[in-house]
């Protein structure tokens, strides 16, 4: 026969150990839901109400939340997003004959002369003109789009190309079925 | 420790031989690729007679990555945090592997002379800078007579 104490010892324990376990189970629910919405507003990029709803969720969030964990989203953020171009494009384009090269002429991201190799490999970006060593170039533009120099959009100019194409094999179907 | 990049040895080279009015910059003994940073406060800015120290490092993809910069020194500024933290685009998505720590040191000289409420870090000094400019710009005076090192005469 169990005592009154001993009945109420093990039943506030149990109860504790409920509370316990609900209370992580909301912490965690609570966390992946702060998650989603950190992400989900920064993600955000239309105009409108819900674009500076958003930013103020942002911004009331990021003073709530320790920065460690902010910095980690982000990342995750950083790593979901492919920012840069497709690996074919620095591979696409033109390379310049040594010949074209001057003695003084020297890559903007390593600083080495492009002379000082033998076989210098180096590309020149379309509408800009600038040139890099294609090894460099292609580390940069497998994060970012841009041009390291004038920041001109590479890929922009891609597009027009692509849709052209697309158009042409479009049509060529049509013909298939026609 | 990896080798240092052929890049940050002649950035380094290039900073002590042809240094950057009102900045030093000098590369740490055990670590080269972390530096000691000094800025000078610009003329008629509140920063002015100061100078600041701050700490910039080389993260292993630089110049992929932006350097890592932050202020050591306490400082006043709307873009500037507690922490020392800069809200600086070129530190973030505007970083471009062209860009080098001496242009990363003068745009945040810059910085020091032409804060921006508008894009704050600080939200409680970019509010009274936007509220009160004066006294904002009093404020940031008496923290660089307190806390920055007197400029050399």
């Amino acid at each position: 026969m169990s005592t009154y104490e001993e009945e109420h010892g093990i039943q506030q324990n149990s109860t504790q150990e409920m509370r316990e376990t609900s209370r992580e189970e909301q912490r965690r629910q609570i966390r992946s839901q702060l998650q989603g919405l950190f992400q989900g507003s920064a993600n955000t990029s239309g105009g409108g109400n819900g674009y500076s709803d958003s930013t103020l969720l942002l911004q009331l969030l990021s003073q709530l939340l320790p920065e460690s964990l902010q910095e980690e989203w982000l990342q995750e953020m950083d790593k979901g997003k492919n920012t840069g171009c497709p690996d074919s494009f620095a591979a696409s384009l033109p390379r310049i004959n040594r010949k074209k090269l001057n003695s003084t002429d020297n890559c903007s991201i390593c600083y080495t002369n492009y002379l000082e190799d033998e076989y210098p490999l180096v590309v020149e970006l379309p509408h800009c003109n600038h040139r890099f060593d294609l090894e460099c170039l292609s580390v940069w533009l497998s994060r970012s789009t841009t041009c390291p120099l004038c920041r001109d959009d590479v890929m922009g100019h891609r597009i027009i190309n692509d849709i052209d194409t697309n158009e042409a094999e479009l049509e060529e179907d049509w013909g298939m079925y026609g | 420790m990896a080798s240092l990049p052929k890049r940050i040895i002649k950035e380094t080279e290039k900073l002590v031989s042809d240094p950057v009015p009102g900045i030093t910059a000098e590369p740490h003994d055990d670590n080269l690729r972390y530096f000691q940073v000094t800025i000078e406060g610009p003329e008629q800015s509140p920063y002015e007679d100061g100078v600041f120290e701050l700490e910039l490092y080389l993260p292993d993809d630089y110049p992929m990555e932006a350097p890592k910069v932050r202020f050591l020194t306490r400082i006043y500024h709307p873009n500037i945090d507690r922490l020392g933290r800069i809200c600086l685009d070129v530190l973030k998505t505007n970083w471009s592997p062209a860009l080098q720590i001496r242009t990363v040191l003068l745009s945040i000289q810059a910085l020091l002379a032409s804060p921006n409420p508008n894009d704050p870090l600080a939200n409680d000094v970019a509010e009274d800078w936007i509220k009160n400019e004066e006294g904002a710009k009093a404020k940031a005076r008496e923290w660089t007579r307190s806390f920055a090192k007197k400029k050399p005469e």
